[in-house]
Parts: structure tokens; sequence; C-alpha cells
């Protein structure tokens, strides 16, 4: 009864810690993006075929079928697209609905004439993640210590009851 | 190429350009200004398209591009990312896939020294549509190769005659080989996208082969530039236009290089006297000038300059979608190429 209830303060442990890693793996993805369009003013479904090459699963495939979409032109906007093949990989992330959407909010500032202002809607985003990744990280040692304790507590505390 | 100007507009209007991109064979510009009917140029006629896309002469009926959707579609063009074609927009056009070209008018903005920044607001479409004719330049293979060996080429023509049409499938041919010669390197410097038809570096228009394509550079530095990185037997372009150009030509030929060019022009004489330089400098340069034009509505080799050969009018030898053909009406003209 008490592994048990450690374990889920573990397991709560665990899903704050790849909350950050996942924030920090979306603020590392805008960062590739936007050095793309910096340094090879290109356009953002060949900054996605660029930058597929260098990142890990489940977001190399989908930045590849991006890019490989957007060349077979459906028609649909940019922005329609990343959002369809970012769901699946976004989804099985320990995220929250709000991240999701710091890190596609991009994607609805899209057609600027001038590099700098599509910098500027990469940035934002960047920018709004690494606030939630520092809140959490800043948090992280006490509410880690807080699940543990909870867990134990709460195991001992069922133990107690059923005795 | 089949209705790939369909692919120019986002999801949302491809029903209503449905109609347009099947008769796109026909169609040689789309026009498109904020607030103005959608004008169609096809087949040589002016049309509206009706709000369900149909064509139609009564521009009562015509349906007016609003500002958002020739935002949308530019955007769309633009790959979301209008800030990548920034070079582009400057020049005023953008090539697309399929090598159509997107002209855009609207608003400059102006850097402090007074030059073009670039264009905000933009208001006016003109899609000029590429029809690539594959052996336009057939009926005039025998003539510009003699025993195997290419003949440097000049080609003169007004606008709208189709010497740049002559030029790509010249280059094609040349490139790939044909009975009248081997393949050979060819080095095109494709200053506005025009022959190749390059869309993000890759051409759109079959080109050959053998054939390395410098898009968007100014001839006269594209031309010795190709000449160092990629060794070209034969240097093509499309428009001589200044002396600079002419003398980088000249240069190429120097080089061992065979040449193909075009220039605007009613003939020999017209050219020459725009450029002011003497005739013997181009017959030093050019083996072959074919003076181009229209008879019946269809495009024709007129005449061919020939060095020493003086001046031979032909007639009758039409070009055009189902390549070069006709009867080879040879009359020998009195007109040398040295006068």
């Amino acid at each position: 009864m008490l592994g048990g209830c450690l374990g889920l303060g573990l397991w709560y442990r665990a899903q704050m810690d790849g909350r950050i890693k996942a924030l920090r793996n979306l603020e590392n993805i805008l960062e590739l993006l936007s050095s793309e369009v910096r340094y090879g003013r290109a356009s953002l479904p060949e900054c996605c075929s660029h930058a597929a090459r260098f990142l890990a699963p489940p977001f190399d495939a989908a930045f590849q079928e991006i890019g490989r979409r957007m060349e077979e032109n459906s028609g649909m906007a940019f922005g329609e697209v990343f959002r369809e093949e970012m769901a699946e990989g976004l989804t099985g992330l320990p995220l929250k609905e709000k991240d999701r959407e710091d890190f596609l909010q991009f994607t609805l500032r899209t057609g600027f004439m001038d590099s700098q202002m599509q910098l500027k809607a990469m940035e934002q985003s960047m920018a709004l993640i690494r606030n939630t990744q520092e809140k959490l990280t800043q948090e992280h040692a006490e509410k880690c210590r807080m699940a543990l304790g909870l867990g134990a507590m709460s195991g001992l505390l069922l133990i107690l009851i059923l005795c | 190429m089949e209705q790939s100007i369909l692919q120019l507009f986002p999801a949302g209007y491809r029903v209503f350009w449905q109609r347009t991109a099947r008769e796109q064979e026909h169609i040689q510009e789309i026009r498109m200004r904020v607030g103005r009917p959608v004008i169609i140029h096809r087949d040589g006629r002016e049309f509206f398209l009706s709000e369900q896309g149909a064509f139609t002469d009564s521009c009562q009926y015509a349906h007016c591009a609003a500002e958002r959707e020739l935002e949308e579609i530019l955007e769309h063009i633009c790959h979301y990312s209008p800030y990548a074609f920034e070079e582009e927009l400057k020049r005023g056009f953008i090539t697309v896939t399929g090598g159509h070209r997107v002209g855009v008018a609207g608003q400059a903005v102006l850097e402090a020294d007074g030059s073009l920044r670039t264009l905000k607001n933009i208001s006016y479409l003109n899609i000029r549509v590429a029809h690539e004719k594959k052996g336009a330049a057939d009926g005039i293979l025998s003539i510009i190769y003699s025993n195997g060996r290419l003949k440097n080429t000049l080609l003169i023509s007004p606008p709208g005659c189709g010497k740049t049409t002559m030029l790509r499938d010249l280059i094609r041919q040349i490139s790939d080989g044909s009975v009248y010669g081997r393949g050979m390197t060819v080095g095109v410097v494709d200053e506005r996208s025009e022959l190749a038809g390059s869309f993000m570096g890759k051409p759109q228009n079959d080109m050959g082969m053998r054939t390395d394509v410098l898009d968007g550079c100014p001839k006269d530095i594209g031309m010795l530039l190709l000449l160092r990185s990629m060794s070209p037997q034969v240097i093509a372009i499309d428009e001589l236009g200044s002396d600079e150009e002419l003398l980088a030509l000249r240069r190429a030929a120097a080089c061992g290089c065979k040449i193909l060019a075009t220039v605007h022009g009613e003939d020999r004489k017209d050219v020459e006297s725009r450029f002011g330089w003497k005739s013997s400098l181009w017959d030093g340069m050019f083996d072959l000038v074919l003076v181009m034009g229209k008879e019946k509505g269809k495009c024709v080799v007129k005449q061919t300059y020939e060095r020493g050969d003086g001046c031979a009018e032909v007639f009758g030898k039409y070009y055009g979608a189902g390549g070069m053909s006709g009867t080879g009406i040879v009359v020998s003209g009195t007109d040398g190429w040295e006068n």
C-alpha cells in the first residue's frame, strides 16, 4: 500500500519532469525554426523540411510531413497543416493545453513582408514557453518533495485506516 | 503542367478557378485588381469571370477581386512567407511552380537613399501563364549546326514573337543532343527566370540534361561566373540589353564557348543602331542571325543572316505548339551580313 502511494507520488514527479523537458524541446524547435528564418531567409515550409533533420521522433517525421504536404500544395494554409501534423506529436507529451497553444501561436501570425516580424512572432511563442518553463523549474523542487511526501503520508494514512 | 495554375490559389478559391484552370492551355494572362473585375486573356481575347468562375463578355456580371482575396492569394503564392520572396517582390514578380510569373504592384516602400525596399498594400496581380512548347526549335536545328558544330546564334525579334520560347527549346535540344549534333553542356543565365522558370532554384521547364541554370543573376556577372564555375560549352542568355552584357558575351565567345542569345528588335540594322556597335563586331561574334516576326498571326523566322553568306529570307516557316514546320520557301536576299 505504502509502495503504491509512493509510486503515485513518483509518477506525479516524473510528469512534472517530463513537462519541463517537453517545454525545453518545444523551445529548441522554435529556436531552430527561427534560425532558419534569420540566417537562411527560408520560407516556413522550407524551415520545417530543414529542421526535420535535426529533430528527434516524433517531431522529425511530423516536420518532414509538413514540408511534403506544403510542397504537394493542396491549398491548405501553412498554419492548418502545421497544427494538423503537430497534433499527434504534441498529444503524446505531458503538456497542458496552454503549452500546446503557446507553441502553436506563431502559426496564426504568418504572411509578413519582413523576416524580423516573422521572427518576432516566433520569439513571442518562445517567450511564453520559456516563462512557463522557468515557473515550473522554480516550483519543481518544492512540488517534487510535496508529491513524494504526500504519497508516503497518504500510504501510511491508508494503512492506518485499514488496520 | 496541366491545371498547374490552380496551385496558385488557396483551397477556398479553387472551385472558383477550376474552369479557368481547365482552359490553361489557351490562357495568356490573369489580371486581378482590388475592387475591379478579374480579366482573363484567352487566345488573344479579353474575358471577365462571373461570380461562378465562368467566362463572360459582360463586365456587369464580372467577379471583382476583394482586397482580402488578393492578400490570401499572394500569401499562398509566397508559401505563407512573403519575407522569403523579398528580392523577387522588389523586382516586381515572383516565378512560381509551373514556371508561371506573378507580377505585383502596390505601394512602394523606399529606403532612406531612395532605393526600393519592398512593396506593401499589393493591390494588383498579373499572372502570366507559362507555355512550354517542346519542339518549337525543330525547324531551325538544321541551320544552327554545321557538320555537327554549333554556330554562335543570335535571335532577333519584336516582343511577343516567341524568341524566348524558341531559345528555351534550342537550349533543351542542344543540351540533350539531336541528330544534328551531340549533347553539349549549356550554361544559362536566367536573370528574370523566364527561360527555366525556376522556383526555389529548381527549373520548372525542361532545360535539358546537360544544362546548368544560374537564376536571378544579372547577365553580365552571371556569364563570367558560369564560365569560371561550370565551364559550359555553350552560354545562353535571353534579351541582350546593355553593352556590358554584350562585352561579357564576347568574352565568353573568346573563351571558346558557343553563344546563343536573343535581343529585342525589328531587324539586324535596328539592333546594330541601338547598341551602336559596328557590323563587323557583331559579325565577329555571331555566325548566324535569325530575325523573327509575325505573319498572318503566326510566329515565323523571316530572315536568316549567315556570316559571309549574305541574307536569306525564309518565308512560310511557322512554329508554334506543334513545333516549327512549313514549306521552307527560301528566297535569297541581297542584304549581306557585312554591310
